[in-house]
């Protein structure tokens, strides 16, 4: 089959949809099909929003014999098989409209902009065969904007053969961009309260110095230097995949993200539980409190006190390590799955 | 909402009376509204309507800019007077908004206009109209013949439509050219209107007096009004010559006064003629009738006050199943077919007499539909529920405007291949789907 | 800098302007520079079809890019503050195609007017662009004629130079590049069957149908000339390419009227080898000198066979038009990072 695999993007900014489309093509060409990556660009400026949603709309795929659409308003492209892997609206004018970060007045000519392109997009996303949602979160809001049904299918990661179980040390692990939203810090805050010697290690590049540079010194201040490690760098595949196969946990807390984030299911295939926090957003949808992880109250004493269950009762932490290698089956999170879903 | 009406505001302005209605309301339902007076810079010293909050002059430029600027919606009235209307048109050129349409003719209106915009002018008649109809526009040698020659096939409504974002006209009739040319939405809302003069509820009026029933015609007697037609429908039923009294309010020429009365005379119908009174005088006398006849050919107006007037007074009125009156709900008045006018005239007059409590039922039906529709408190609310509409059209509307800019950058030459290929797959972006 | 290459996609194919696009980009990043290519769907047919496909490539708004280059139309309609054009192609079919009656723009007024569109488009993508250059020489004349801008040439490099040492001087001719009846091979062989009995050739490249090499494998067999011809038709790995062309006696591509030089007869030249060619090749003709850097034939098989002759008659002539092929095309000095300079200027 021919398939085009399309989406907007803004140049040279690396979202995560883009590894996404990228392992989704290698994977479709291993199965003998034909691929292109149709990128568009796209900005979501209300005054120039419109001209570029009718853009999209004189864009012609007709050459493919399926497209698959995923960042917004790539689902505004019409064919006659249009299948979505729909990641998420132009959140500023859904489900961010009453938050800080619109970044235009609510006034009527604004709501007049929204009231019309939620109406636009529900038609968009009606002319689809099939509508995927990349999380539960993803899905709900479709459904109550746009009142439309979509299936979960979640994003698995690359490759995941290459994760496996080769002990369980005193570590617990964060590899993950380093930034606030992300938490590392109530990690750092939690160590200190722990009662065992339970230990951190925290990996990932950073957008900017001031983050990891506060994060430092509160490390130090704490005292934690001898258990705390902090390496603000980008981590090659192989040393995650070696770090994650010797830890004894994971930890992905960030604050209310929409997916579950790929450090969750590294882990899972790693086969190592996952330590989160109940208002983490989309990881919750993949961790269960004493099954596959710990999920706390974002607060570091109940945090700390998971580290500490993590660390004294091995028996439970490998039961639920495998539990989360389990949990991916259960939510059918893999390549297989994948395929057959967009290609039925 | 924050707006501006741009309105004509004298006393004397029907429009401006019906401006002010709709203002109050608006600020009573929670708006921020500021008035521009629009007549022309002699007038604007005479006595305004209470709009009940500020109005302007738009002499003063400089704050009605800054108003204008900072208004979630501007409103125009508009109609057919020149030196009422002309500062709104101005004021729509540089700031589309929602058009209040008064009047579906606005040749006067765009003949002053033209006079200081005749290279516009020629084009805007060119494009609508095609080149042979615009030359005969300014050919007219006398008023009477410019409107003839002009109100059916040039009446000017799409060039004010296609300036506006929205349109709110007052009844169904002439419409098409509305739709043709205004890329909005369009709506229509019954005119507001007070009844002031109405003095009882329907049911408490008096019984009709001794199985009589009073028929009354308001206005200038023309041809226009189907007198003759009334008389002869009554004149040819016995039953209908000795229980009609047909009254006619009104200014009427001496010789429809000769032959209207001689015909009455010949057909022993009981036909009093008042001619023209005053204000109270034709209160009492609308107030006295049981029926009032709106019948009517050709139909010229876009909306009747007198129907309106009649049927919040609660009276039973017969119309012309057409234009206008073809919007009145079949329960409040009486509707007539043009084409078998005097018969079936004749029918609803017996029917009436045979079951005199229609007479009160009808009326009544007719004032409440009446009195909810043509309400200042609808319009308001129409205007307010068709700003949204326009907010959420505009910017599909902006989008497209900006591609035809395009388009005319690269000498597009109108190709309808080539604009079905273009707007068939944008059917997603029309806010009606 | 950030630089956004900007180029057409017909989907699910790849050819010369992707594979320049993508050489591009890896120079800029060689350069320092950050670079990433926006491939935008661009479909012709039916003509009526041009009008939306301008439309949708302006209204596109870039951000984060601090400049743009762009290769073809419609591609080159993007607005952009900071926009070079490397002219590829313009859309030959509303200028010298149209005039030649070759075009899809549908007969009569409504073809006119298509034509006038995309004319009046162009010439103001062309006034807002920062540079424009074009590919070859042919390029850069009809923007002159039809548009006119005075463009200056800039050829594109060839990719991989080191590939192209030469070697020594072998015992075949040499034809590369896409097969298709438009390239001409075919000619080539009607050529070899006229010619001496020593001459061999070998075709290597990949067919764009299965026709365009069922006519090729019927020629030889008609004219018998198996023992004389080795067929490689598929898409060669650069290595085999390399080798065919650095152990070739010289080089032949004839292809009709194109634009460019043509990346086989750059990467000949590179390995200073012979070329032979047709006088209605096209834009080859800038680096075929007869008589100097290899041989200029009529395109027909008896003028191709004295030709064929000549290049084993005399091999110090062969070799001595070799080196000169490469001395004219290093004096063009075309190469990846005075290109890539020239570009962002």
């Amino acid at each position: 089959m021919k398939v085009a695999l399309c989406s907007s993007l803004v140049p040279f900014i690396n979202g995560g949809y883009r590894n996404i489309i990228e392992w989704l093509k290698s994977l479709l060409e291993e199965h003998g099909h034909q691929v292109e990556i149709v990128y568009l660009p796209e900005v979501d400026s209300p005054e120039l929003l419109f001209q570029q949603m009718m853009a999209f709309r004189w864009v012609d795929l007709e050459m493919a014999d399926r497209i698959i659409c995923f960042r917004p308003e790539a689902h505004l492209i019409p064919h006659r098989h249009k299948i979505l892997w729909f990641i998420h609206h132009i959140r500023a004018f859904y489900d961010l409209w009453d938050s800080p970060y619109r970044g235009f007045p609510d006034d009527l000519k604004h709501r007049g902009i929204r009231d019309a392109l939620h109406r636009v997009d529900g038609a968009g996303l009606r002319e689809a065969k099939a509508i995927f949602a990349n999380s539960r979160v993803v899905s709900d809001r479709l459904k109550h904007f746009n009142q439309i049904d979509s299936e979960i299918l979640y994003p698995p990661v690359f490759e995941p053969e290459r994760f496996h179980c080769a002990g369980f040390n005193d570590e617990v692990v964060c590899i993950s961009r380093v930034e606030h939203h992300k938490r590392q810090h109530l990690l750092v805050e939690a160590l200190q309260h722990t009662r065992t010697p339970v230990r951190l290690r925290l990996s990932g590049v950073s957008a900017g110095a001031d983050y990891p540079r506060d994060l430092s010194q509160r490390i130090s201040e704490l005292r934690l230097t001898d258990r705390v490690s902090l390496d603000n760098r980008w981590i090659s595949e192989e040393e995650k995949v070696a770090q994650l196969a010797h830890c004894l946990a994971a930890a992905y807390l960030p604050l209310d993200e929409d997916s579950y984030g790929y450090p969750s299911v590294e882990a899972s295939h790693a086969s190592k539980p996952i330590l989160t926090t109940s208002d983490s957003g989309g990881v919750l949808e993949l961790v269960q409190d004493g099954m596959n992880g710990y999920i706390t109250e974002p607060s570091p004493e109940a945090l700390a006190d998971a580290m500490d269950r993590l660390y004294l009762d091995r028996t439970k932490t490998e039961a639920m390590g495998i539990s989360a290698r389990d949990r991916l089956a259960e939510l059918n999170i893999s390549w297989s799955h994948v395929l057959q879903r967009l290609l039925a | 909402m924050n707006l501006i009406v741009f309105t004509p505001a004298g006393v004397r302005s029907a429009i401006g009376r019906m401006a002010a209605l709709v203002t109050r309301e608006l600020v009573a339902l929670g708006c921020q509204v500021t008035v521009v007076r629009t007549e022309a810079q002699h007038l604007l010293s005479t006595d305004m309507h209470d709009f009940g909050t500020t109005v302007l002059a738009w002499d003063d430029e400089a704050s009605v800019l800054a108003l204008v600027r900072s208004a979630d919606a501007c409103v125009y009235q508009i109609g057919n007077s020149f030196e009422f209307h002309e500062v709104g048109v101005r004021w729509l050129a540089d700031f589309p908004g929602l058009v209040c349409l008064h009047d579906f003719f606005l040749g006067h209106l765009f003949y002053g206009w033209a006079q200081t915009h005749r290279v516009q002018a020629e084009s805007v008649l060119q494009n609508w109209y095609g080149k042979e109809m615009a030359e005969r526009f300014f050919s007219f040698s006398d008023s009477e013949s410019f409107i003839e020659g002009t109100r059916e096939f040039m009446p000017m409504t799409e060039w004010i439509c296609s300036r506006a974002e929205g349109v709110i006209t007052h009844s169904h009739w002439g419409c098409d050219r509305v739709l043709n040319s205004c890329s909005g939405p369009v709506r229509v809302v019954p005119l507001p209107y007070d009844a002031p003069g109405a003095i009882n509820s329907p049911f408490d009026r008096r019984s009709t007096d001794g199985g009589t029933l009073k028929l009354l015609t308001i206005g200038h007697a023309n041809p226009n009004k189907r007198i003759a037609s009334v008389i002869q429908a009554i004149g040819l039923s016995p039953l209908l010559r000795q229980r009609i009294k047909y009254r006619l309010v009104g200014a009427i020429e001496p010789d429809a006064m000769e032959s209207l009365s001689a015909l009455a005379a010949h057909l022993g119908v009981n036909l009093l003629i008042s001619g023209e009174v005053d204000d109270s005088e034709l209160n009492r006398a609308v107030n006295e009738s049981d029926v009032i006849s709106c019948i009517r050919w050709p139909v010229l107006e876009a909306a009747s006050a007198s129907a309106i007037e009649a049927m919040l007074y609660g009276k039973v009125v017969i119309v012309t199943d057409t234009g206008f009156y073809a919007d009145i709900p079949e329960s409040c008045a009486i509707k007539i077919n043009h084409s078998n006018e005097i018969a079936e005239l004749q029918s609803s007059l017996i029917s009436l007499l045979e079951d005199q409590s229609r007479v009160v039922s009808l009326g009544a039906a007719a004032q409440n539909w009446a009195a909810k529709t043509f309400t200042a408190k609808n319009y308001a609310e129409q205007v307010m529920e068709i700003i949204l509409d326009v907010s959420r059209s505009a910017p599909a509307i902006k989008a497209i405007n900006y591609f035809c800019q395009t388009l005319r950058q690269w000498s597009y030459r109108d190709n309808p291949v080539v604009m079905a290929e273009l707007t068939h797959k944008l059917h997603i972006f029309e806010q009606n789907n | 800098m950030k630089v956004l290459i900007v180029n057409n996609m017909a989907p699910f194919v790849w050819g010369g302007a992707e594979e320049l696009a993508a050489h591009l980009q890896k120079n800029l990043v060689i350069a320092g520079h950050e670079a990433e290519i926006l491939r935008i769907p661009f479909q012709w047919e039916p003509a009526e079809r041009i009008p939306s496909q301008m439309l949708m490539v302006r209204a596109f708004e870039l951000w984060n890019v601090d400049h743009v280059i762009a290769l073809k139309f419609p591609a080159y309609l993007i607005r952009h503050p900071k926009k070079t054009l490397w002219l590829l192609h313009q859309y030959r079919q509303a200028y010298d195609l149209y005039d030649a009656g070759q075009t899809n723009l549908p007969p009569g007024q409504e073809g006119l007017e298509l034509k006038y569109l995309i004319r009046q488009a162009d010439q103001e993508s062309f006034a807002e662009s920062r540079n424009i250059f074009t590919n070859s020489e042919v390029t850069r004349q009809r923007l002159l004629k039809y548009n006119g801008f005075d463009a200056a040439v800039l050829l594109p490099p060839v990719n991989d130079p080191e590939l192209f040492p030469g070697g020594d001087h072998g015992d075949y001719i040499f034809a590369g590049g896409r097969v298709n009846g438009m390239k001409r091979q075919h000619l080539l062989l009607e050529g070899l069957a006229k010619a001496d009995a020593r001459v061999k050739l070998l075709i290597a490249g990949p067919p764009d149908r299965p026709d365009d090499a069922a006519r090729l494998q019927a020629a030889v067999e008609r004219l018998g000339l198996a023992d004389r011809v080795r067929l490689d038709l598929r898409f060669l790995p650069r290595q085999v390419y390399a080798e065919y062309v650095n152990r070739s006696a010289a080089v032949a591509y004839l292809p009709y009227d194109e634009d460019s030089l043509g990346y086989v007869a750059m990467e000949a030249a590179t390995a200073a080898k012979a070329l032979i060619t047709t006088a209605d090749s096209g834009g080859i003709l800038g680096l075929v000198k007869h008589g100097e850097t290899g041989w200029v034939a009529q395109p027909k098989a008896k003028d191709l066979a004295v030709v064929m002759g000549a290049v084993f008659e005399n091999s110090a002539r062969t070799k001595s038009y070799g080196q000169n092929a490469r001395a004219l095309w290093e004096s063009m000095k075309i190469k990846w990072p005075e290109t890539v300079e020239t570009l962002l200027r």
